[in-house]
């Protein structure tokens, strides 16, 4: 019988285990593969293969089940009533790479849009694939300002981590010397249109402190031999990431991370797996393992390593760890400083203007680029120019111009019908231009999230309770954001120029962050300089939930870069036996 | 994708042979026996929808609603996507048709001469027109049906490819084309 547990245990031992397969986990299995480890990554959904698993990635609009690929009504509010609230997520299109809301419960105190896809590859295919840098600033601000705690690390930590993900990745994009935005390892970046490149010059000339750049997006422009040697090749600029790309033109764990991790040969992945619990042995003082429950046989089971990482989301790596209590830990996993599950961050979003551009009635594009320009922060710089007296940090622009095609022209009333309205249709409508912003959001103690007990998902388990609001400095920051957009519009000469605030829930940025934060002192945070779990330091948590500050950029690329920084420390601290 | 240029060329002769069937005819007034069975509309709703859609976006140079299999999507619609609202206000909306034909008429929709039927449509619209002005959140039954057929028309293989142009994978993006190059609306974005 020992006999027979020692051989169970031995073939459920691995030097690391990965919980979860999405941005993170997909560069915590290449970077610990790469560097000899065998891997063991645990995946609560099902599989999903590169190329083989994305049904929907050709279809053509005439070959959708139902109109321009939407759900049915019905449909959508009977099991998707939360994922439906982006607008754009849950379509005919993508509805595989989404959870259903009906059989995945959660409690709202106050609103919060959980979005979220429990399959191989998490969210990184379905992302928005804009990829920035944290500024020296932002990995400032907390000290300078007196808010939360202070990051532990700064820009220049990090820095090497982010060339490192980006030659991997592939971004392209546009450096532009910008202290607030700094520039990486790029290829060479997508084209603005007409209108674009006339408004950058008419509101760079106006507000020059306002600069306007090409999206910085993770897709391959200029292909490195790694990238090709993974079997990924140019974006072929269809626009129709979300369903998964055949051409690998995007990044997505599945398409890269999870490849390169593979062909090491030190890589198992195993799908449908629940990580519920992590295993700590108190006398060793470090965690062992972690239990599962497999999704298909709904049975238990255990797996070991030397090192953990958790790269499950920010929300679900902290529910992990609010889940695994112990005499040791009786309030949480490494939550001596009873700060998991709390300073729950997004960006918030829908809010800026638009207009509709006075010339280039002639001119058009061809291809369907999947990114626009953007509009690095240009407010609360550290100078007096830039300062604001009504709120700290600041927010960027992500926005473009585009002709309108046959659907401005639906719901209206009194359009007349026939062959001049046919006719009409078929050609392009009025330039129009958007600026939306994405804005910082502050870490507050009690925006938080905690488990609950009574509320059980469809495999028993307990689910979290959402409680996170917007507050006044985000509120005053969306009236700025709303005025600037339109300022810069009107100073390019845009017309019927209209600012919107279309108001904004936690989570629909879909960046939630922060539930397991960084930091230097035990007291006040989880983890320390290197994702290590400050209380049990073969723990390392590397996605969204080590987050000390929002910044104002998409994070996904500074998630990526913990994580791998995070995994050479593993490895070098697993070598020196620090672990 | 991989074999698009046989794929264009297959619909160049579905497309052909289609247009050689309807050639001549008066767009709508004639009510053509319908060459399917309709899975949620009946005979009559079916011939009605028929009508309709070819009124709404004709055969010109490009194919029309008919050809485009227009009244097939909105049967499909009704059939597996609609919600009880929707439904109601297209079939209401028919229904209403019919009864409005009668009256003005003593017909039925499809049975008027073409310009009776243009007429009633102008009237719809206009009504239409008032209705999404005075409460935007109960669409008029013609704003619907004239989506449906939008819909359904420049999202069907002629309208994408003919209509409109359409190209499924562009390998590159061009910033300032001439739109005179290019011709017509890309068909998506």
């Amino acid at each position: 019988m020992a006999n027979l547990n020692g051989r169970a245990r031995k073939k459920n031992t691995y030097d690391a285990i990965v919980v979860g397969s999405g941005i993170t986990g997909g560069i915590a299995a290449k970077e610990l593969t790469e560097k000899g480890l065998k891997v063991l990554v645990l995946e609560r959904g099902r599989m999903v293969r590169h190329l083989e698993d994305y049904p929907t990635a050709t279809l053509d609009p005439w070959q959708t089940k139902y109109p321009q690929g939407q759900l049915p009504p019905d449909e959508l509010a009977a099991r998707y009533p939360v994922q439906r609230r982006t607008g754009y997520t849950m379509t005919e299109y993508t509805q595989h790479f989404f959870v259903r809301d009906d059989t995945n419960p959660y409690t709202e105190t106050n609103r919060f849009d959980w979005i979220r896809g429990y399959h191989v590859g998490g969210r990184s295919l379905t992302w928005g694939r804009q990829s920035y840098r944290h500024s020296p600033i932002d990995f400032e601000a907390n000290a300078r300002e007196g808010i939360a705690v202070d990051w532990p690390i700064r820009y220049e930590d990090l820095a090497p981590w982010y060339d490192h993900v980006e030659r991997f990745i592939g971004v392209s994009g546009q450096a532009e010397g910008l202290p607030q935005l700094p520039d990486g390892v790029y290829q060479p970046p997508m084209e603005m249109n007409c209108v674009e490149k006339a408004f950058k010059a008419k509101s760079e000339a106006r507000f020059p402190e306002r600069r306007i750049t090409m999206g910085r997006t993770a897709h391959l422009t200029d292909p490195t031999e790694e990238q090709l040697s993974l079997g990924r090749t140019k974006c072929q600029y269809r626009n129709m990431c979300i369903r998964g790309c055949p051409f690998g033109g995007y990044y997505s764990s599945n398409s890269g991370g999870l490849v390169a991790a593979e062909r090491t040969g030190n890589l198992v992945i195993r799908p449908n797996s629940i990580v519920t619990e992590l295993i700590h042995d108190e006398k060793a003082g470090r965690a062992t393992g972690v239990r599962i429950l497999d999704a298909v046989t709904r049975k238990d089971e255990e797996f070991h390593a030397d090192v953990i990482f958790l790269c499950a989301s920010a929300l679900n790596s902290a529910w992990l760890m609010m889940n695994s209590t112990s005499s040791r830990f009786p309030n949480g996993f490494g939550n001596g400083s009873d700060q998991l599950g709390r300073n729950v961050m997004d960006h918030h979003l829908g809010v800026g203007a638009s207009g509709e551009a006075p010339d280039f009635a002639d001119m058009y594009y061809s291809g369907r680029r999947p990114n626009g320009i953007y509009v690095p922060r240009f407010r609360n710089l550290g100078d007096a120019a830039t300062k604001r007296s009504d709120y700290l940090r600041g927010f960027g622009y992500q926005g473009g111009a585009s002709r309108p095609g046959w659907e401005r022209d639906l719901k209206k009333g009194g359009r007349g019908f026939g062959a001049e309205r046919k006719a009409a249709l078929t050609q392009p409508g009025p330039w129009s231009m958007g600026l939306g912003g994405f804005g910082e959001i502050l870490p507050y103690e009690d925006n938080r999230i905690t488990l609950n007990r009574d509320v059980k998902d469809e495999f028993g388990l307990p689910t979290l309770t959402m409680n996170v609001t917007m507050r006044e400095n985000e509120l005053a920051m969306r009236k700025d954001m709303q005025n600037a957009a339109a300022e810069m519009l009107e100073a390019a000469g845009f017309k019927n120029v209209r600012g919107y605030d279309g108001g904004f829930a936690p989570g629909l940025g879909i960046h939630e962050m922060g539930t397991a934060r960084m930091g230097r002192d035990p007291k006040t945070s989880v983890l320390n300089a290197y994702n290590q779990v400050h209380e049990c330091k073969n723990v390392y948590v590397t996605d969204g939930a080590a987050m000390t500050s929002a910044s104002c950029v998409n994070p996904s690329l500074t998630y990526m870069a913990l994580t791998a920084r995070a995994a050479d420390h593993a490895v070098k601290a697993r070598k020196r036996g620090d672990l | 994708m991989l074999h698009r240029r046989d794929a264009l060329k297959g619909l160049a002769l579905t497309v052909g042979a289609a247009a050689t069937g309807w050639a001549g005819r008066a767009a709508a007034a004639t009510a053509p026996a319908l060459d399917w069975t309709p899975a949620a509309l009946t005979g009559d709703q079916a011939r009605l929808v028929d009508a309709v859609a070819e009124l709404i976006i004709p055969a010109t140079d490009t194919p029309g609603a008919r050809q485009a299999g227009v009244p097939q999507f909105i049967d499909r619609a009704l059939a597996n996507y609609c919600d009880k609202s929707q439904k109601d206000l297209l079939i209401g909306g028919l229904t209403r048709m019919d009864a409005d034909a009668r009256a003005a008429h003593g017909d039925v929709f499809v049975a008027l001469k073409p310009e009776q039927q243009v007429a009633m449509l102008t009237t719809y619209d206009q009504e239409a027109g008032v209705a999404k002005g005075q409460n935007p959140g109960q669409p008029h039954f013609f704003a619907a049906l004239e989506d449906w057929v939008t819909v359904g028309y420049f999202t069907s293989e002629p309208g994408a490819t003919m209509a409109l142009r359409y190209d499924p994978v562009p390998g590159a993006y061009h910033g300032c084309v001439p739109l005179a190059e290019i011709g017509r609306a890309w068909a998506t974005r």
